[in-house]
């Protein structure tokens, strides 16, 4: 049997499943017959839960943040801090760039959408260039009536042509009435009506 | 870093066995391997790299400290001869607070080095390589660290349960 001396170096490794297997086995079958170095182990055993329950618990709360804390004041090297600038600097070009396209994407879709709605206010406004056309129209219809009356004898229809302009123009002070006596031509406009 | 923190602060714990000093050695550990990360060579796994930083910055904080004597081979083997020896499974009797304070005074009366592997394996729970590859020595250090650091606290206890 091998003797107490030998086997106390490795009881610690046996307890700790360290050895060998050879030597695993010739400490058990020491332990078997060894009641001093059954105890030294029972020891050892004891030792360590003891050693576990006072081991403290360390407060690790904020831990990492202070660990980042002293990272981001380490001076940094030369190439990371030129680095670090230009990829601040392509960040801040990339965000211009992202915003003036969606400013420009905007007006565009405005000006698009808003289009008609501009038309339709402009329309209302009494000298606009379609109310001129319109009543330009509406003239040029009544000239060729006057001018189809013309052609024909002068009767009635002469004395109901000025009746009518008489009345249009009593009715809407806006009218207005030229007369070309030589082209026997009366030009009548009109405003939009609103 | 959430994953290795604990085991870091452990580390730094098991050397300098002071728990501020221990949580400010921890921080300093993940700044250096921050600082270092590229030389880290996947010689072996991360986890060991970064507790082999922290013994290394523990240790190197202990000594500079100059709280203990640092004893080695022979000086250390002839410290075990001179502790008084008794029989086994003794401590029962010795009530649990006694025993807590006195076993805490016992773990300032190593050095680091027999602190750290004692408690780098008993609390840590760390296999001999592992703390062979942490504290930078060779297997069979790490077994007669423990079997000094074991048997001192085995017979300061001993000697706290015969009085």
């Amino acid at each position: 049997m091998a003797e107490c001396g030998e086997i106390g170096m490795m009881l610690g490794a046996f307890e700790d499943s360290e050895l060998e297997p050879n030597e695993m086995q010739e400490v058990a079958f020491h332990l078997a017959r060894c009641e001093s170095c059954t105890g030294i182990l029972a020891d050892y055993s004891t030792l360590g839960r003891d050693l576990r329950s006072i081991a403290p618990e360390p407060p690790l709360a904020g831990f990492s943040s202070a660990v980042i804390a002293r990272v981001d004041r380490l001076p940094q090297p030369l190439l990371t801090r030129i680095a670090r600038y230009l990829r601040r600097q392509a960040d801040s070009v990339g965000a211009g760039l992202a915003w003036g396209g969606a400013a420009a994407a905007i007006a565009v879709l405005t000006i698009i959408l808003m289009t008609p709605y501009a038309e339709q206010f402009a329309n209302r406004g009494p000298h606009s260039a379609t109310s001129i056309v319109k009543a330009e129209h509406e003239a040029a219809m009544a000239v060729n009536q006057v001018a189809g009356s013309a052609t024909s004898e002068p009767t009635m229809a002469d004395n109901d042509s000025h009746a009518d302009i008489s009345r249009l123009e009593s009715e809407n002070h806006s009218v207005a009435v030229w007369s070309e006596p030589r082209r026997d031509t009366t030009v009548i406009w009109l405003p939009d009506q609103p | 870093m959430e994953r290795y923190q604990r085991r870091v602060v452990g580390v730094a714990l098991a050397v300098v066995h002071n728990q501020d000093d221990a949580l400010e050695l921890a921080q300093e550990t993940f700044v250096r391997a921050f600082e270092n990360l590229s030389k880290f060579e996947s010689r072996s796994s991360f986890s060991t790299w970064l507790y082999r930083i922290a013994a290394n910055l523990a240790i190197d904080f202990w000594r500079r400290e100059g709280r203990h004597v640092v004893l080695h081979g022979e000086d250390a083997e002839n410290e075990i001869s001179r502790l008084p020896t008794s029989r086994g499974d003794s401590f029962k009797e010795v009530s649990r607070s006694e025993l807590s304070a006195r076993l805490k005074q016992a773990l300032e009366e190593l050095t680091p080095e027999h602190r750290a592997v004692i408690l780098l394996r008993e609390v840590e729970g760390m296999s001999y390589d592992e703390i062979s590859d942490v504290l930078q020595c060779p297997r069979g250090t790490v077994m007669s660290r423990l079997h000094y650091a074991r048997t001192h606290l085995r017979n300061i206890l001993k000697d706290v349960a015969g009085s």
